[in-house]
């Protein structure tokens, strides 16, 4: 990939990573260890980008980096130009263990990010109110997580990044802890409310049905240090089907291309 | 069996109650037995007697007053102290769990502290506040306030680091990630604190009123001991543990009604 | 060799109430010995309570089930189970992890340890016996698992959704060693997933189950060749008839 000298960011990305490494201090204190390497890519307006790979190492390390809660040892972040320096709301993120206030009422969660911006409160409510509908939750609006099941959590933590409004979404393996079934219908669901209210999205996963489903681009990630092994761009039709054809030729282009690490 | 659909005339919460009635009646009835019928009957009373005299406590005066009086004086010193070691406990716990600073400053002076039995201040607290009520509210105070520290320091210590992330995320700075995120998760932390506290300040009464005193369910018992009358020292002891009893009940459905989310866990 | 072959497992008429609550209603099969029969049902149907029963973990209400034509004795009879998390025993070596189950079971040592010495071997982990499992990797600790299981020489192995979480290469490569010793030792497994491909891939027989109550919605052969291609049109077709009974997303 060619790329513009220096810091400038090119004008229609929207994120752009920019040769980031991460190292971390070995435990024995002598050596480095390193999880991300060369990491450079970026993402565009509306895109919906998959970063695809096994392992646990890296991808959640490069994701808190991305948001800012985390910085690189080598290369920088540029959200629309300007260098990412550490969290900001512009940039909304969802969990894989959902990470849910656990004291807070689903409308409480949806709306802590208007809250702590001290937005009006009859603005708020109805940031509120839009977002629980948009991911199919209204009703539920008095009740905690932890009465709720796992999918609808992951819900309530969608809901609660887009009351934010934000520029880009991360998402990490949000749906990792869900059961293959529930999984393809929350696949689904993200799919529709997408498609209702687009954002510039970067998706981690492991699974490579669900990154199938859901990407515009998938990188396909190495493992230990993580870097860049491969890029496909997906141009299937939406929605998708698990067993058409191309569907499975393209997943086991892409496994075939992982290393299986024992 | 973890089943306990079985056929059965009583559901697990009715067997319990029935085991705890069990297990109390056999205490007093074995309690009964020796008193009378052993040599321990010089020291010991029987429980029918100390029974009756808790009852008549109510009515008949034990020194100037009666049962009521003398554990509202007790509850108001463990009450006055419990409030200011809720406040100094919690102020405490959280700063050091939140903040490096305030950890490596104060940690040590409170480690220091900690493991001083609250009775080993009384001389110093006669000497620093007199034979008045100050004193009887520094003993309980130590009494209640490490445990208060203790566990709220953990509390703030484990909150999830991702859940500080996400309110960042969101647009939270660093007050508010204080006020909305570390106190709250640690408030069930805090709740098994007062509850130990409560129940320890409630102990502490007793040696508090050691101390120059003339009410108090501490004091009857101090009394009982100076007059030789078991009697009373047994009224005294029942005294304290029926009310230790009630304010840990108390304190635990008061945790349930305030985190109610913390409650349906593993559904 | 006897005439008639009695079936391995015969599950009549397993019925569990829990107060009015009906959760299972009048399971009834069978599974022969040294058959893999993959039991799939939508999420939420009643596959933990469907196992505890099996396990004896649960009385049921009704019903009963038969191990080799006998009531299911966990003293008597030897049922192994590989759930989700990796249950391995973190204070313990690889070698003793593996020994566990024949530990309990009071296997005389030198038998025991000829077990463990075969079962590492099979699984690849002879290199590592001394290792405990927090230095082994996250595949690695699933064929501690796996050794531990078959090291008992189980009656029946009772799988509950052990590859959940894994990523999809080692997923592949897990359930290709599983089918390998499976067919190795002609172990009878019974195989509980919510994974409709994984079904596919892995059983004999396919049990669907409905939603709760949970009952038999249909039984299912899988004749389709080893190794099967999960691209194959016969296994998309076997793919989407299951789905098609289960769906409810």
């Amino acid at each position: 990939m060619e790329r513009a000298e220096g810091n400038v960011g090119s004008p229609a990305a929207v994120l752009e990573c920019r040769n980031v490494g991460r190292s971390f201090d070995s435990y024995d204190g002598g050596g480095k260890n390193e999880v991300l390497r060369g990491m450079d890519f970026e993402v565009h307006e509306n895109e919906f980008l998959v970063l695809f790979g096994a392992g646990q190492c890296g991808k959640t390390t490069l994701l808190n980096i991305l948001a800012g809660l985390d910085m690189p040892t080598e290369g920088q972040v540029l959200t629309r130009g300007k260098k990412v320096t550490g969290p900001a709301p512009e940039r909304g993120m969802v969990y894989q263990k959902t990470s849910l206030f656990p004291w807070m009422t689903v409308e409480d969660n949806v709306g802590f990010g208007p809250k702590v911006q001290h937005m009006p409160e009859n603005e708020r409510q109805a940031r509120i109110k839009k977002y629980l509908e948009l991911v199919g939750l209204t009703g539920f609006e008095k009740n905690y997580p932890s009465q709720l099941s796992g999918g609808m959590r992951q819900r309530v933590g969608i809901a609660r990044a887009y009351a934010n409004q934000p520029d880009i979404m991360l998402m990490d393996e949000p749906f990792g802890h869900l059961d293959a079934q529930t999984r393809y219908m929350m696949e689904e669901e993200l799919q529709r409310i997408w498609q209702k209210e687009k954002r510039t999205v970067i998706f981690v996963t492991n699974n490579i049905e669900e990154a199938l489903f859901l990407a515009d681009r998938i990188i396909l990630l190495t493992n230990c240090p993580t870097h860049i092994k491969e890029e496909y761009i997906i141009n299937m039709p939406h929605p998708r089907d698990y067993v058409d054809p191309e569907f499975l030729r393209l997943r086991q282009l892409i496994t075939d291309n992982m290393d299986l690490t024992l | 069996m973890i089943d306990n659909t079985k056929d059965s005339r009583f559901s697990v919460k009715q067997l319990i109650v029935i085991y705890t009635i069990i297990s109390l009646m056999s205490l007093l009835a074995v309690w009964e037995l020796v008193a009378r019928f052993t040599k321990a009957s010089m020291f010991l009373p029987p429980a029918s007697q100390v029974l009756v005299a808790f009852c008549r406590s109510f009515v008949e005066p034990i020194g100037k007053r009666t049962m009521l009086a003398h554990i509202g004086v007790s509850l108001y010193r463990v009450g006055v102290a419990f409030f200011f070691a809720t406040i100094a406990g919690i102020a405490l716990g959280v700063g050091m769990g939140y903040s490096r600073l305030a950890e490596a400053i104060l940690k040590p002076i409170f480690e220091f502290i900690r493991p001083i039995p609250p009775l080993a201040w009384i001389p110093l607290s006669i000497l620093w506040f007199g034979l008045g009520d100050t004193g009887k509210f520094f003993i309980i105070f130590l009494g209640c306030f490490c445990f208060i520290t203790v566990n709220t320091y953990d509390g703030a210590k484990n909150v999830d680091p991702e859940l500080i992330g996400a309110a960042r995320m969101l647009g939270a700075n660093e007050r508010q990630v204080f006020f909305e995120i570390v106190l709250p998760s640690s408030v069930p932390y805090i709740f098994a604190g007062l509850q130990i506290a409560v129940t320890a300040g409630w102990s502490a009464v007793v040696g508090a009123e050691m101390i120059q005193s003339n009410e108090g369910v501490g004091w009857m018992i101090v009394r009982g001991m100076n007059t030789g009358n078991t009697v009373q020292i047994m009224v005294g002891i029942v005294a304290i543990g029926i009310v230790g009893f009630i304010l840990a009940n108390l304190t635990s459905a008061l945790e349930r009604r305030l985190c109610a989310w913390n409650e349906q866990k593993g559904m | 060799m006897e005439e008639k072959k009695m079936p391995k497992v015969q599950v009549r008429g397993l019925t569990k109430r829990f107060g009015d609550l009906l959760v299972l209603n009048n399971i009834s099969f069978d599974v022969e010995a040294g058959e893999f029969l993959c039991i799939v049902g939508p999420t939420g149907c009643g596959k933990t309570t469907f196992l505890n029963s099996l396990t004896k973990l649960y009385k049921p209400t009704e019903g009963e089930i038969l191990l080799d034509g006998e009531p299911v004795d966990l003293k008597k009879h030897n049922i192994a189970y590989i759930f989700q998390e990796y249950s391995t025993m973190p204070w313990l070596t690889v070698e003793e992890n593996v020994g566990f189950g024949l530990d309990i079971k009071g296997v005389e040592k030198g038998k025991a340890k000829a077990l463990v010495d075969e079962y590492l071997e099979i699984v690849g982990l002879a290199k590592y016996r001394k290792y405990y499992p927090n230095q082994l990797s996250a595949s690695m600790l699933q064929r501690v698992v796996i050794a531990r299981a078959f090291a008992t020489q189980p009656d029946l192995l009772l799988m509950d959704e052990p590859y959940g979480q894994l990523d999809i290469q080692l997923r592949y490569h897990l359930e290709d060693e599983l089918i390998s010793l499976w067919q190795r030792t002609g172990t009878t497994v019974l195989f509980i997933t919510h994974n409709i491909e994984e079904a596919v891939y892995m059983g004999q027989r396919i049990l669907v189950l409905t939603n709760k109550p949970t009952s038999i919605k249909q039984t299912i052969d899988n004749n389709l060749p080893r190794p099967r291609d999960i691209a194959s049109p016969d296994f998309v077709k076997l793919r989407n008839e299951v789905t098609d009974l289960i769906k409810w997303w």
